[in-house]
């Protein structure tokens, strides 16, 4: 009877992780899927569930001055910091897992650039405001900027890293050898090869940068405001239909950039 | 291998610098700054005084209390998931459920908090289900406490531990998991003896990443908490909003950011983590 009970316990435990998958995936996706439901509704105020469908809130989206300005703002400060970030991370990657610095300074320049991980970011971002008023450089697009770059940096620096630590060596040798010299080799070889970590590293860095709030909060003073930042203040007056249609359009935008790198595919 | 030269070396450091120079000016001077906002005016400890009497005391240990709660939930749930996707899942539908399960990680946490107020209001999806079936007479209230706090971190925060646990569970031998089972071992004993250990260094670089950022997060409390419980991002947005009072909320900053690391390196203090993070 009692081994009975503990097979029937372990036979449980064995589906266990696939139910916690399933539950996961339903939890993961029911709030997506719920919001776009309820942006298709005319209303004010949509309850569920709506009373007809319609695209009258997206029209509004789409036509709000502010809503827009606020979009290419956060498109213009993504695309900037996924290429600045992604190059950042190449140097970073460089230093990190190739360069002929000694072990101690590598170590210690990857744990400096993963400073913004283990740091609460409220605390860097309030950090980073004082500094930027402290130098006179103030509040707006450039303190923006380097925040985010900061924000990306160890992201970008990472994810370039494990591909840059699985490359042949011998192939930069072998290119050496037939007398390219280091930039023939960085340009031919070791660029080609990490393309795709490169592009998976520009889009996730584009859309940290897109979904940035707390550094963004604290270092765009009046004059900047991004995609999160306008959500966010709308958030504090109530869930409204305009909210709904704004979030799907900001969900497609990040969507759009997960799809193009998961089919990113290695060479070789 | 070539031998370390001169110039190469040189070469180096200018490599290293663009990158470490933004970590620098961006992460060690701002600290380095709000170090020493928080013991003026004049050097006095009245910054740091002030942010250990009981009311900031009582945020202090909530926002730790927070965040070692979300980050334990986040991976009890993200041991089966990346367990089944490594050693359970037929091998063409990993990637896709690799994939599904992650993919949160590019959207918007703002936006997908805001989406859970619909999902918990007293109008809103679960309260529906629950009065429309019959199960309840009025609907309840679940938004602005704790569990709702609570689900909308572990709901932004999951696919992060999901895919840095992910690189340690496919690392896991699965022949080591059959052996111990033909050797009789119970799928607790099989759990404890051989995947948690082998799996701990995955475990303990997702609390890396999280921890830190749920104990210190400002948005979702905002979003789905309880306006009573105060974390203390809210504290230093406060401050740096509508007051001046600066070298307060430095103090602040920065004895929080002593708690987050010394209760970080509390768990790496353990002996096993530690024997386990040297493989690394």
């Amino acid at each position: 009877m009692v081994s009975r009970v503990t097979r029937l316990a372990e036979r449980g435990a064995g589906r266990l992780p696939g139910i916690v998958v399933a539950l996961t995936l339903v939890f993961l996706y029911t709030p997506v899927l719920v919001i776009g439901y309820l942006s298709l509704s005319p209303a004010g105020q949509p309850t569920i569930p709506i009373d007809a469908f319609s695209l009258r809130w997206y029209t509004a989206v789409l036509t709000d001055t502010r809503f827009i300005r606020a979009l290419l703002t956060s498109l213009g400060i993504g695309v900037v910091t996924a290429t600045g970030g992604t190059a950042l991370g190449l140097a970073g990657a460089y230093v990190i897992v190739r360069s002929q610095l000694p072990q101690l300074a590598r170590r210690s320049i990857a744990v400096i650039i993963a400073l913004p991980l283990f740091v609460p970011t409220v605390v860097v971002a309030f950090g980073i405001g004082r500094a930027s008023a402290l130098v006179g450089l103030g509040y707006g697009y450039l303190p923006v900027i380097l925040g985010h770059l900061f924000w990306v940096l160890p992201f970008t620096t990472f994810l370039i890293a494990a591909r840059y630590a699985e490359l042949d060596d011998r192939l930069s040798a072998a290119a050496r050898d037939l007398g390219a010299d280091d930039r023939t080799v960085f340009r031919t070889i070791t660029v080609p090869l990490l393309w795709p970590a490169l592009m998976a590293s520009v889009l996730f860095a584009f859309a940290l940068s897109f979904n940035e709030f707390l550094i963004t909060f604290f270092l765009a003073g009046s004059s900047v405001t991004t995609v999160p930042l306008e959500i966010f203040g709308k958030v504090r007056i109530g869930a409204t239909a305009f909210l709904n249609a704004a979030s799907v359009l900001v969900i497609v935008v990040s969507a759009v950039a997960a799809g193009v790198a998961s089919t990113l595919r290695r060479p070789v | 291998m070539s031998v370390a030269n001169t110039p190469g070396r040189l070469r180096d450091w200018l490599v290293a610098g663009s990158p470490l120079l933004l970590a620098l000016a961006l992460g060690v001077f701002p600290l380095l700054t709000l170090f020493v906002e928080s013991i003026g005016p004049g050097l006095g400890g009245e910054n740091y005084a002030e942010v250990l009497s009981p009311l900031y005391r009582g945020a202090l240990l909530y926002s730790i209390g927070v965040g070692v709660g979300v980050t334990a939930v986040c991976l009890a749930v993200a041991y089966p998931i990346t367990y089944w996707i490594a050693h359970r899942c037929p091998d063409r539908y990993r990637l896709i459920a690799l994939v599904s399960v992650t993919l949160p990680l590019w959207l918007n946490y703002v936006v997908l908090n805001y989406a859970w107020v619909w999902i918990l209001a007293r109008g809103g999806v679960v309260n529906r289900i629950l009065v429309g079936t019959g199960l309840l007479d009025s609907s309840l209230d679940l938004l602005y406490n704790n569990i709702s706090m609570g689900i909308g971190f572990v709901y932004i925060y999951l696919p992060y531990v999901v895919l840095t646990m992910y690189v340690s569970m496919e690392r896991l031998d699965y022949q080591l998991i059959e052996a111990a089972r033909d050797l009789g071992a119970s799928d607790v004993r099989v759990f404890l003896d051989i995947v948690l250990p082998r799996t701990l260094p995955g475990a303990a670089a997702a609390t890396l990443i999280v921890y830190a950022r749920i104990a210190g997060a400002f948005a979702t409390p905002e979003i789905l908490g309880s306006p009573g419980n105060v974390m203390i991002a809210r504290l230093v947005v406060q401050a740096f909003r509508q007051y001046t009072n600066y070298g307060f909320a430095a103090a602040l900053s920065f004895v929080f950011l002593l708690l987050v690391l010394g209760t970080l390196g509390l768990g790496a203090l353990s002996p096993r983590v530690r024997r386990e993070l040297r493989q690394w």
